[in-house]
């Protein structure tokens, strides 16, 4: 989201999910719609039916790519190349939207020095897109009466994640996509509530609405009404914890409903680290592979058994409320918190999750207006800043958060790691339709469990062929991290040189090879690919 | 007899869909999705009409653990929660409130996340509180 | 929404003859519409029974509601708000030996003009009702337009449409008439798992025959549909097959399917 906040000064999706379904054009990158958000495919499928155009540019031939009017399969890593030569191509045909450009924004020049570099040759010897479709695909996008762009974890888990951002809303804003229906640069958010976790300051610089911590008058606000003395000091994120656990800085560390142990890169260390503790507590509802690691389990309830608020990709908040009560000796998550907040020596006395949010309401602007009653039926999108506000279903109509929208001049930055001699192979990962992140709710249900029960790696049947594998035969995996061994699927979605390894199963977990090289400054681990070999099991020597 | 049908929200992806969650005698039984969200209008995915099946699931632990003697063994609630002050205080007090770190979850709600940033800086004293967005 | 039906509800439970009413709830004064279970006869707080305006008609699968609860609480007099097809359902389920008639009783309500010619429906009223009047039954044009299609074009226009698919088994969950233990859907020797979209035409055709002589064309399939494949169009082409060759409709009278190959057990039979 970092990308997204230089940009425009707000780092949310600018546009809502119902929008998707009546503007003229799609851009899909880096988002595999249908499998992870599939009521979002919805919309894009029936945008389409009413005759939008849409553009899909992934390295694999997802479902939704066979309804594109353009599918560019570019190389791994390869977004900002293939986005500046969009963009190169824009200025050169005098597509760009030059009243938006002079009035809503600052940069171009820099910009437009740095696409001029992007000619069609240079990036197809980047990304591997052939000039025409690369023209296609700009004009598409540009020529569009409102074009929309959607966007995943395609986009951010790279060592280039916000530099990736950053060109997909100098596109937009070249265009004059931006604060209008229909258009905008939409995130999907991959958890139910990561947008919540955001705005409510679980992060080490932002108390709750993105309230600078060190900003004098923030961190004053917080103190009188929390009546404390708060530090100044910016904390550590989770990519920099586990140095901080092996330099000894870090004694203990408090695992709220987290599977550290299986989303994190390099498996290997996070184990190492996770040991050297001195107190681990993980609060959860299964003994999950961090769990097993723990001092101590606390056990907390599923959505099922609680009441509160969840913040969708839109930005939408939303009730969630208690089906049944919790089971066994577990207990709500908010009451286990209070109760050791008092017993710690600073009681916090709420009786209901209303009340929390009355407190939410009164520290954080975009969540001013936002009460209980207010949000029974449909939710409220926020910015909301008082109890009169309807909200807010896009972002930046007639000024950005940030007064102009500001031009990044991004130049394209290899992955960390590209396939070699003794690593020939791209690896990418990424989920499936029948399961989610790591597995740990989904793959209780048997239902989720007889339609995909293991982990796979899917990889064309050329390089099958190549390494004499036949499909469903089981091979090591092997990067310069670790190895797993998993069974192959063959399938013609992978180009050739390109694997692609699911992420939500344990045993062959994805993590225990992909590459904790991260982006430097949103300091997400580059999982979209990594360098590896495939080797036969030697059955004589495995017995 | 104790029917109920309750309408929430679905705690897999970042789409938000409304669904109703149809129990009998506080058993959850059946998921439907919700007709009016206006996200979803009806309809979920594979892993939305299934959500029920986890919640229930047989590999639920609900009961408060503590390590002795390099296992994991039952407490009670009381017990594990002195000891949680406790050696949370210890090392503060030894090392400093940076030495404590606090992971959030995207899975949890808004409510628990603001209280559990609030007990990392205004009851331990420290700003590393993170999440796993990255991830 | 409609007084005649609360009262009716309302007497059913505090005379004793129901001890639950399957129905549906307004929140809030919004509209919000989810389905409710109403036991007391002097709180009917919310009561709704449905807008009459097509899409918007807020329906929900109220006859697989009353089947879970049958199966949990076999002896319990059950209350059900019954449109035209929720009533086929339910003497489907009878036919079937699913349920017993006894444990029923049925609120009719009939259906609009509008919401019929939005379902096609060609009996949008149950046999009795207590609210509405009877409107003439529609025949279908999406299946003519269809069914009018050459062939080449035909199997594109389906091929198309089951290539979204992205196996949600929504069309299945809701359905009143899917109660089988096991599902051929999920039969891996039938169909390939964790694939989407599911070999197609082999997983919407294997639903299909399984609907020949037992869809009530409900429409919530359709309705339930994340990627809208006009699923209604197809069942009610089978269905139309079915009539074809044996005279035969789910949920009119008492004979069941032709399809009932086997027959039942006297004692599995219900009448």
């Amino acid at each position: 989201m970092a990308g997204l906040a230089a940009a425009f000064g707000s780092g949310a999706m600018t546009n809502s999910i119902a929008e998707l379904e009546d503007t003229k054009c799609i851009f899909i990158i880096g988002s595999n719609t249908s499998e992870a958000h599939p009521l979002i495919a919805t919309r894009i499928l029936r945008a389409k039916e009413k005759g939008a155009k849409l553009i899909v540019a992934d390295p694999r031939k997802i479902q939704i790519a066979s309804y594109a009017d353009c599918h560019v399969q570019q190389r791994l890593g390869s977004d900002v190349a293939l986005i500046n030569g969009m963009m190169n191509i824009i200025l050169k045909e005098g597509w760009e939207d030059k009243e938006f450009i002079s009035e809503r924004t600052e940069g171009i020049d820099a910009l437009r020095e740095m696409v001029e570099k992007f000619t069609p040759e240079k990036v197809e010897a980047i990304s591997g897109v052939k000039e025409q479709d690369l023209r296609k695909i700009a004009e598409l996008y540009a020529k569009s009466e409102v074009s929309s762009i959607v966007y995943a974890m395609g986009i951010t888990q790279h060592i280039s994640g916000v530099d990736n951002v950053k060109s997909l809303a100098n596109l937009a804003m070249m265009c004059g996509n931006m604060g209008k229906e229909g258009g905008g640069v939409n995130p999907l958010r991959g958890q139910n509530n990561v947008q919540g976790a955001c705005d409510m300051g679980a992060l080490p610089n932002v108390f709750p609405g993105y309230q600078k911590v060190g900003d004098e008058k923030v961190t004053e606000k917080f103190e009188k009404d929390w009546n404390v003395k708060l530090s100044r000091k910016p904390g550590l994120t989770i990519t920099d914890m586990f140095p901080a656990i092996e330099e000894g800085r870090l004694k203990a560390l408090y695992v709220l409903a987290e599977n550290p142990m299986l989303s994190d890169p390099d498996l290997k260390h996070v184990k190492k680290a996770l040991s050297a503790l001195d107190l681990l507590i993980v609060q959860d509802l299964f003994l999950t592979e961090t769990a097993q690691l723990a001092q101590v389990y606390l056990p907390g309830v599923s959505f099922a058994e609680k009441d509160g608020t969840f913040v969708n990709t839109e930005r939408r908040v939303q009730r969630i409320r208690k089906v049944i009560e919790p089971l066994g000796e577990s207990r709500s998550d908010l009451k286990i918190i209070q109760e050791l907040s008092a017993k710690m020596g600073y009681p916090m006395e709420y009786e209901d999750p209303s009340q929390v949010q009355e407190e939410i309401a009164r520290l954080t602007p975009s969540y001013g207006g936002i009460t209980y009653s207010r949000i029974e039926n449909d939710g409220l999108q926020w910015p909301c800043p008082n109890e009169d506000h309807p909200g807010t279903v896009y972002l930046h109509k007639d000024k950005f958060t940030r007064g102009l929208g500001l031009f990044h001049a991004v130049d394209y930055v290899p992955p960390d790691e590209l396939p070699d001699e003794e690593y020939p192979l791209a690896l990418t990962t990424g989920r499936i339709f029948a399961h989610f992140h790591t597995g740990t709710m989904t793959r209780k249900s048997s239902a989720l469990n007889k339609e995909v029960e293991k982990g796979f790696l899917e990889i064309n049947p050329k390089d099958a062929n190549k390494l004499g594998i036949l499909g469903g035969e089981k091979v090591k995996a092997i990067s310069r991290r670790g190895e797993i061994s998993i069974e192959v699927l063959l399938t013609e979605r992978m180009d050739e040189g390109v694997v692609f390894l699911p992420f939500h199963f344990a045993e062959s977990a994805a993590n225990v090879i992909t590459n904790p090289a991260f982006d430097p400054v949103a300091k997400i681990p580059e999982y979209k690919v990594c360098a590896v070999r495939i080797e036969k099991i030697d059955e004589k020597k495995e017995g | 007899m104790n029917f109920s049908n309750v309408s929430t929200i679905c705690p897999y992806c970042g789409c938000g869909c409304g669904m109703i969650l149809q129990t009998i005698d506080q058993e959850i039984i059946n998921t439907l999705p919700s007709k009016s969200n206006p996200i979803n209008e009806g309809k979920l995915c594979i892993k939305g009409w299934n959500v029920h099946d986890f919640v229930v699931s047989s590999q639920r632990a609900t009961q408060p653990l503590i390590r002795k003697d390099g296992d994991l063994k039952e407490v009670s609630w009381n017990e594990v929660l002195e000891y949680v002050a406790k050696e949370l205080m210890r090392i503060k007090d030894q090392y400093g409130p940076d030495s404590i770190a606090f992971m959030s979850s995207a899975k949890c709600t808004n409510e628990e996340n603001f209280l559990f940033q609030k007990l990392a800086r205004a009851v331990v004293g420290t700003n590393n509180v993170d999440h796993c967005a990255r991830l | 929404m409609s007084e005649k039906i609360a009262k009716h509800v309302s007497e059913l439970l505090k005379q004793g003859k129901i001890e639950a009413f399957i129905g549906l709830k307004e929140q809030q004064g919004s509209k919000h519409i989810i389905p409710h279970i109403y036991t007391d006869g002097d709180n009917l707080d919310g009561f709704y029974t449905g807008f009459n305006e097509g899409a918007d008609a807020k329906r929900y699968p109220l006859v697989k509601t009353l089947f879970h609860i049958s199966k949990r609480y076999p002896e319990a007099r059950l209350g059900i708000l019954a449109r035209g097809c929720d009533e086929r359902g339910l003497k489907e389920l009878y036919k079937w030996n699913q349920l017993n008639t006894e444990q029923v009783v049925t609120v009719g309500l009939a259906c609009s003009k509008e919401l019929a010619e939005f379902c096609e429906c060609y009996k949008p009223y149950p046999d009795e009702f207590v609210e509405g009047e009877k409107v003439p039954g529609v025949d279908s044009e999406r299946v003519k337009k269809v069914s009018a299609l050459e062939e080449p074009e035909r199997l594109k226009f389906w091929l198309d449409k089951f290539s979204r698919c992205i196996k949600c088994y929504g069309c299945r969950n809701i359905c009143p008439m899917c109660f089988c233990k096991e599902c051929s859907l999920e039969e891996m020797e039938f169909i390939e798992t964790g694939k989407i979209p599911p070999e197609n035409p082999i997983f919407h055709l294997t639903r299909a025959v399984h609907m020949a002589g037992r869809c009530i064309d409900c429409g919530l399939c359709e309705e339930a549909c994340p990627v809208d494949i006009p699923l209604r169009i197809l069942y009610k082409k089978v269905n139309n097959i079915i009539m074809d060759h044996y005279s035969y409709r789910p949920g009119f009278g008492e004979e069941k399917s032709p399809l009932n190959i086997l027959g039942s057990r006297p004692d599995e039979n219900n009448s």
